[in-house]
């Protein structure tokens, strides 16, 4: 410390020499340093420091500043010449320029569809032109120390959130659960016999049309949805309808139901792919009520609810308030139905508002059951697409340092006819930013072409936005930084030799800077090694959640939907069905354990303990008595329904999570309550009938017909037959309805689709950033060999065997590739830990996982190796020996 | 044309170069200029007009021996040319002349507050 504060500042001084002119630089650095120590007699060293900044500043003027203009003129004339002894580099050395460009391009391709990706993500819901002031509303309810976030409300919440708050301007509601005929269902027009199926219905407020403004194309905005019975389709479901004409006023059917048609009150532009709720018909809400009272009653939580805050609302303060809501009408109800603990319920209930942007990356934890992607994954990509970049500038800067050699003499004559240091610094960032731009053109080409095939993979639509402007300022900021990034270390490294030395020969070609060659080729599988470890973990997930045992048999079953327009022949038709030789059974129900079918929830007692004990919530299903052996569940108590027991229709089988929940030790013949009571006859293994994500909810069920789906278990026969034979059948009873068919296996896959969609796009990718890696090493490897040609040539003249030169040439590169899977290891089971407690039923990391990724690695590595080793070992010695 | 007329900061200069004679170099002159007249200025600021004065052709410098304490590095001399003599002259002259037909009260003013 003493030392430095005694002289001036070094940096100071620099600075000064840097900008000073020459001829005054000496006497310049005398005066200043003379005041210096002058200062430092009667100041303390600080502030003599900083006085003498103060006087290298105050020397910035015109009259003592360096002249550059003759510099400057020759500029032109040099980058032209650094882009022609650039391009004649590349042109010279085609593998390696094409290893370089071509990884880089690769690269770069990635990291644009990652890009595109995230900015897809990033973009949900931000088309609505109020969309900061619009809210979702959710509640939150703690209870023992778990808490739950949901988004169903009552049917008068979004009305009195309205009425009690002057700071919302307007408040709505959707609908889409299947119990109320949302979802899907058959369609047509009222001049029509034919049915169509059709997805995509939702019952809505016409509120909620005027919160998000969907742009409307047909019909009155303010008046879409206002009268009873009237439907709001979409563009493209419009053109379906009612092609070349205005819909407005029309009348379409639904599920035969000729007596309540609906008639079109708009037409709206397709809902785009990046709202977090979509649909192509919304049926309005306006004078609906599903059943007596319903429309009042504060007992049932169904609606989607959404408020439009008025301009200039803080929507935290706001939110304090909502404690109204609580006091002025659910804790008298909670009250009213004799719960005893109504005032601690209401105390651990509250009302928040979540701002629509961040619905699709922000409601992790909140249940809506909508789909949605997760900002974890946004960070997963990005970090991939980092890593990918990372490892294609780590290539470009090893081969360049590594072709260093090549490079040294031209840099040492370039030294010795007066080039300055910057001059050859600026030289080789010219190169690689050369590089860069033709690696840029090509990766943004690559991703162009690879569009369509990574839309199908992560079942997006995103089109490469050649149209959009800010994509090429971007994109020249993109090239200048990467250009920069990845040359300033070969610049800095490459202008650094001393042309003495290296005119002389005495620079040890290549080989001086092997150590930060080696750590990055260490960082290189090192990443490369998590990739692989990560890809693995992934696999096995997946695998384990789709054939783990799920407590049912999903094989061989076939689901028959829409046999709701069969009415009262849907008993015949599945007595048909049996008829046919293959089919094993058949049963009647809208309950089944995949995604898509019917749901509900319910609360559960002990008979007899509804006024002092906690509900428990569980699942309500109606089933036939065919039901259990169809779907090959196991009784584990009791015995299934019986056609001969009478009583049965006072009876329900429940799962082992609710005995569990009941504590119920012998279920069998006791009695539980939900509206009714009810005689538990057996239980049921437990069986998966959500998401691996959470655990298995407590299940009851009993018997009553269902409406709308038949499940078939075929025997092991052609299912294509079997298909054929159910077709014939089911014209017989419903000619004007194509028949609609499912797999069960299918279906219960398609629950995982976003684990394994995210699953694909994140193996894709890892495997590019191995291949960009591999390319790396390999000529890493090529270029090594080359370089010990003549070691290798009078090894093998000394009769040195194949196997032994193989050996000399891989062990150091393995070495590395070691020490890059025990920095690798940690990391990867840490990351992939995380990512694993998401998931209630999984896999255990074992330690074969590390093995797999390490035999991989070093499978690829010595894969990449060997061809180069090889190759050097069978040369002829004589060729590369004969020169000298 | 060459400039001729000094403004009063080249003029103090210009005299300072004067009186430190074989002295006169950059920071010397910034340092005497503190003393004398109480203001701070960088020695960047002095070397400027000394340069600009020297453009003109009214001072010369010339390298002139090294100190250790400016790390052995020479100083650069600036001397007073006979031109520059000549305009100090006839600054001051023009000035005499001004006062000479000021009223009795004279003293009372600071004609160097202008600065």
């Amino acid at each position: 410390m003493k030392t430095r504060a005694t002289t001036p500042p070094p940096l100071a001084q620099r600075l000064l020499l840097r900008f000073l002119r020459e001829d005054l630089a000496e006497d310049v650095m005398g005066d200043l340093e003379e005041d210096f120590y002058r200062t430092l007699n009667h100041k303390k060293p600080w502030r003599a420091r900083l006085h003498y900044w103060y006087q290298v500043i105050h020397y910035i003027r015109p009259f003592a500043l360096r002249k550059s203009s003759p510099r400057s003129l020759n500029h032109y004339a040099m980058l032209q010449s650094y882009f022609t002894v650039g391009w004649r580099n590349l042109s010279k050395n085609k593998l390696y320029s094409s290893i370089k460009i071509g990884g880089f391009a690769l690269g770069i391709a990635a990291c644009m569809l990652i890009t595109l990706f995230i900015h897809d993500d990033l973009r949900y819901d931000t088309q609505y032109p109020d969309k900061d002031r619009i809210y979702r509303m959710y509640n939150v309810y703690k209870e023992n120390g778990e808490v739950q976030r949901a988004v169903w409300f009552q049917a008068p919440f979004a009305r009195a959130m309205k009425e009690d708050f002057p700071e919302v301007e307007k408040s709505g509601r959707f609908l889409n659960s299947e119990l109320f005929g949302a979802g899907s269902n058959q369609l047509r027009r009222a001049d029509e016999t034919d049915n169509t199926y059709e997805e995509g219905f939702i019952y809505m407020d016409q509120e909620l049309l005027d919160i998000f403004k969907l742009p409307v194309i047909y019909g009155n905005p303010a008046h879409l949805l206002d009268k009873p019975r009237t439907i709001v389709i979409t563009k493209s479901k419009a053109d379906k309808y009612f092609p070349n004409e205005n819909p407005v006023g029309k009348q379409l059917v639904l599920n035969n139901d000729r007596d309540n048609p609906f008639t079109v009150g708009g037409v709206i532009a397709d809902v785009p792919a990046t709202a977090h709720f979509t649909f192509n018909f919304a049926m309005t809400l306006q004078d609906v009520e599903f059943w007596q009272g319903e429309q009042t009653t504060w007992y049932a939580t169904n609606y989607h609810s959404y408020i439009l805050l008025r301009p200039g609302v803080d929507p935290r303060q706001f939110q304090q308030k909502l404690g109204l809501i609580t006091d002025k009408y659910l804790l008298p109800m909670l009250k009213q139905s004799g719960r005893i603990n109504a005032e601690e319920m209401a105390k651990n209930f509250t009302l928040e508002l979540q701002p629509v942007t961040d619905i699709h990356l922000y409601s992790t934890g909140i249940e809506d059951g909508l789909s949605h992607s997760d900002v974890r994954f946004v960070w997963l990509f990005g970090a991939v697409a980092g890593f990918i970049l990372l490892i294609a500038c780590i290539n470009f800067i090893n081969l360049s340092t590594a072709k260093s050699a090549n490079r040294a003499k031209e840099v040492g004559l370039r030294k010795t006819v007066g080039s300055h240091r910057s001059n050859i610094i600026y030289q080789f960032l010219t190169e690689s930013l050369l590089f860069s731009l033709i690696s840029f053109v090509l990766g943004a080409m690559l991703a162009w072409l690879l569009i369509p095939y990574f839309n199908q993979l992560a079942s997006k639509s995103l089109v490469f936005p050649w149209a959009t402007w800010q994509l090429y300022p971007l994109l020249f900021a993109a090239i200048f930084i990467i250009g920069i990034l990845a040359g300033l270390y070969p610049s800095f490294y490459l202008s650094s030799f001393k042309p003495i030395s290296v005119l002389k020969g005495n620079l040890s070609r290549g080989s001086r800077n092997a150590t930060t060659r080696s750590t990055l080729v260490i960082f290189q599988f090192a990443t490369s090694i998590v990739l692989i470890a990560a890809t693995v973990i992934i696999y096995r997930q997946m695998d384990y959640i789709l054939n783990k045992n799920l407590g049912f048999n999903k094989d061989q079953v076939v689901m028959i939907q829409g046999i709701n327009t069969m009415d009262r022949q849907r008993q015949t038709f599945k007595d048909e069905l049996l008829q046919l030789s293959f089919v094993k059974s058949a049963t009647i129900s809208d309950y089944l354990p995949v995604r898509g079918t019917k749901r509900n929830g319910n609360s559960f007692w002990n008979e007899g303990t509804r006024a002092t004990e906690e509900s428990i919530s569980g699942q309500f299903w109606k089933i036939d008595h065919d039901y259990i052996r169809t779907l090959g569940m196991k009784v584990t108590q009791g015995r299934d329904f019986s056609p001969r027991m009478p009583t049965d229709t006072g009876a329900v089988i429940i799962n082992q999570a609710m005995a569990h929940e009941l504590k119920l030790k012998e279920p069998i013949g006791k009695r539980l309550e939900n509206y009714r009571g009810w005689e538990i006859v057996g239980v049921v293994e437990d069986f998966h009938f959500e998401s691996m994500r959470g655990k298995i909810e407590p299940l009851a069920m009993a018997l009553e017909p269902g409406q709308n789906i038949i499940s078939v278990k075929v025997g092991a026969t052609d299912m294509a037959d079997a298909l054929v034979a159910i077709e014939k059948v089911w014209k017989k009873f419903s000619p004007h309805q194509p028949v609609r068919y499912a797999f069960l296996d299918d279906q219960y896959a398609r629950m995982y689709a976003d684990v394994q969609r995210m699953g694909r796009i994140f193996v894709t990718f890892a495997c590019l950033a191995i291949a960009v890696a591999c390319l790396g090493l390999f000529a890493l490897s090529a270029f090594m060999i080359e370089q010990r040609g003549k070691e290798i040539s009078i090894r093998l003249v000394l009769g040195a065997s194949m196997k032994s030169i193989f050996r000399l040439l891989t062990v150091n590169f393995l070495k590395l590739v070691l020490i890059a899977l025990v920095i690798a290891i940690p990391i990867a089971w840490f990351v992939m830990q995380k990512w694993l407690e998401d998931f209630t039923y999984r896999t255990e990391i074992t330690w074969d996982v590390f093995l797999w990724a390490g035999v991989i690695a070093v499978a690829i590595a010595v894969l990449t190796i060997s061809y180069q080793s090889v190759r050097a070992a069978l040369a002829r010695p004589v060729d590369k020996l004969r020169s000298e | 044309m060459k400039e001729t007329r000094l403004g009063e900061f080249e003029e103090v200069m210009l005299l300072l170069v004067g009186i430190l004679g074989e002295e006169a170099y950059a920071f010397k002159i910034a340092e005497e200029y503190e003393t004398q007249s109480g203001r701070a200025t960088s020695i960047g600021a002095a070397h400027s007009t000394l340069d600009r004065l020297e453009a003109k052709g009214f001072l010369k410098s010339e390298m002139g021996n090294a100190t250790a304490e400016r790390g052995g590095r020479r100083k650069r001399i600036f001397t007073i040319t006979a031109l520059g003599k000549r305009v100090l002259k006839e600054s001051r002259d023009f000035r005499m002349s001004l006062w000479s037909q000021y009223p009795a009260f004279a003293d009372k003013l600071n004609y160097l507050g202008a600065f």
